[in-house]
């Protein structure tokens, strides 16, 4: 009778040996690159951690630390968003560890929903359930930004309402922190050297040509009168030469 | 004239040629500054909002200044073989106010293209892409254009913010203010869409499973064209001014030596 007693007792110790050196782990990075969020952090489920063939059991995930050996019940609003002590974030059924899903179906469009569904739970999913007054389920709000969180599953024994094993509590994962888009500086810095050669050379060309019309302007006018002088002094001497010579004089005078 | 007829010859050839090039250079200056106000990757709206329009403003003077040159070099070619003192002082007095308003046009084009900047688009971006409460008409207007610019922008070139995808997760937004970041890491524009227009899978765009989100930046197809843009305006400006500058130069000196 004992030795029944004991295989049990034994494969329990064995099997909270296991679970008790494992933490839960973010999801692979390569796989999902936007991880964490602002406001959510995309853990994976944990695969053979587990033993899910003694009974039906059910996990939950929590944030923060605790002492007790009852599974948690408290909720989001309960504990502050996981500032004064964990909540229950969530109910899973145990993965399925002889078959896990395989990472690289997720380039085949029909299987990816289900490869994401089975490999990785997302902490801070459900943006509505904190403002629904019918939501009778476990809710998991949005977490908060630049905040450190810590996670852990605890397999619970859902017909007997006990805690049966549990993993170590998780590295701290931290959210993103935002910036402020008054933050970025537009300034162009230093112009370029295309602007600058065209607007110094344009400016000494217009510059040129301003200089060059007053000097054209300038040299029209004194020109006009040195031919005028000139024409008419080419006028009198023709005329000179063809008058006779009492006209000279007379010529003379008038100049 | 005190030179030798063949000198005088000579140089009024010269200048009708000079003239010639002029005006099939303002004929083309108009054309290329018709294509550029038609813009035709729209994106106009993104200057508007930006109060950074003015290589619109450039392109628009080129259209009347390349017209304004091929008129005035007819001008310049009747007033050349007909040395006419009162036409060629005609053609000059309106070529400088031509000149005066084409540098303006280069030099405004050259100096607004040092403006675009990846942080230029990226702050209006962030400002105005589905601005919930704009403060008044003129910043609505600016915000809607923004807005469908960018929807367009994403979904025609598979391609999501400035810099990528991240801009939105490293920057508070207006978009941020009114869609959650579990269900809106980005716009839903940024997820690969079937031929209906939905994402392919919902999931792994908001997980950023690469082949289901656009990981490319927008900047290149946004800063191309308007480079292009301010470029030929100002560098196909600056060239026919330089030519303008030798046949003006000696337009004058033709002009300075006619005897009446």
């Amino acid at each position: 009778m004992w030795s029944c007693w004991l295989v049990p007792a034994f494969c329990w110790l064995v099997h909270l040996c296991v679970a008790q050196s494992l933490r839960p782990q973010i999801a692979s990075p390569q796989l999902a690159t936007n991880n964490p969020t602002f406001t959510t952090i995309a853990l994976e489920k944990p695969f053979c951690v587990f033993d899910g063939s003694l009974s039906p059991v059910s996990m939950i995930s929590s944030a923060v630390t605790d002492n007790s050996s009852k599974p948690l019940d408290s909720t989001f609003q309960e504990v502050n968003g996981g500032q004064l002590g964990p909540y229950k974030a969530a109910v899973l059924n145990v993965p399925d560890c002889a078959s896990p899903p395989k990472l690289a179906d997720i380039r085949n469009v029909k299987k990816a929903s289900d490869v994401l569904k089975q490999y990785l739970f997302r902490v801070g999913d459900d943006v509505s359930c904190l403002y629904d007054p019918n939501f009778l389920g476990v809710c998991n709000p949005p977490l908060a930004s630049d905040t450190t969180y810590r996670f852990k599953y605890i397999l619970v024994d859902e017909t007997l309402g006990i805690m049966k094993d549990e993993t170590l509590w998780s590295d701290p994962i931290k959210t993103n922190s935002v910036k402020k888009s008054s933050t970025i500086d537009t300034w162009p810095g230093r112009r370029s050297g295309g602007m600058i050669v065209i607007t110094s050379i344009l400016s000494v060309l217009i510059f040129l040509l301003l200089a060059g019309l007053f000097a054209s302007v300038f040299f029209a006018i004194t020109g006009s009168e040195d031919s005028a002088t000139t024409e008419t002094r080419h006028i009198s001497q023709t005329v000179q030469q063809v008058a006779p010579r009492p006209q000279a004089s007379s010529d003379r005078a008038d100049q | 004239m005190a030179k030798g007829d063949n000198g005088v010859r000579c140089f009024q050839g010269l200048l009708v040629l000079g003239n010639v090039i002029i005006g099939l250079c303002g004929i083309a200056l108009t054309a290329e500054c018709i294509f550029f106000v038609s813009d035709q990757q729209t994106l106009y709206p993104l200057l508007e909002a930006t109060n950074n329009d003015d290589i619109y403003g450039a392109a628009w003077i080129g259209i009347f200044v390349g017209f304004a040159l091929f008129n005035l070099a007819v001008l310049g070619i009747v007033g050349v073989i007909k040395s006419n003192r009162a036409m060629l002082l005609a053609y000059i007095i309106l070529m400088l106010i031509t000149y005066a308003f084409e540098t303006a046009s280069c030099i405004t084009a050259a100096t607004h293209r040092d403006f675009f900047t990846r942080n230029l688009f990226l702050k209006q971006m962030l400002e105005k892409y589905q601005n919930p409460e704009p403060l008044n008409n003129d910043d609505k207007w600016m915000s809607e254009g923004v807005t469908r610019t960018w929807d367009r922008l994403m979904l025609q070139h598979e391609c999501c913010g400035v810099n990528g995808p991240s801009d939105w997760q490293n920057y508070m937004s207006k978009f941020r203010n009114i869609n959650s970041d579990s269900e809106f890491p980005w716009p839903r524009q940024c997820c690969v869409m079937n031929v209906q227009g939905i994402p392919v899978n919902l999931d792994g765009c908001k997980l950023g499973v690469s082949g289901y989100y656009n990981d490319k930046g927008c900047y290149e197809l946004i800063a191309g064209p308007m480079d292009r843009h301010a470029w030929g305006v100002a560098w196909f400006g600056f060239a026919i001014l330089c030519w303008t500058f030798w046949v003006l130069l000696c337009t004058m000196f033709y002009w300075s030596r006619i005897e009446y």
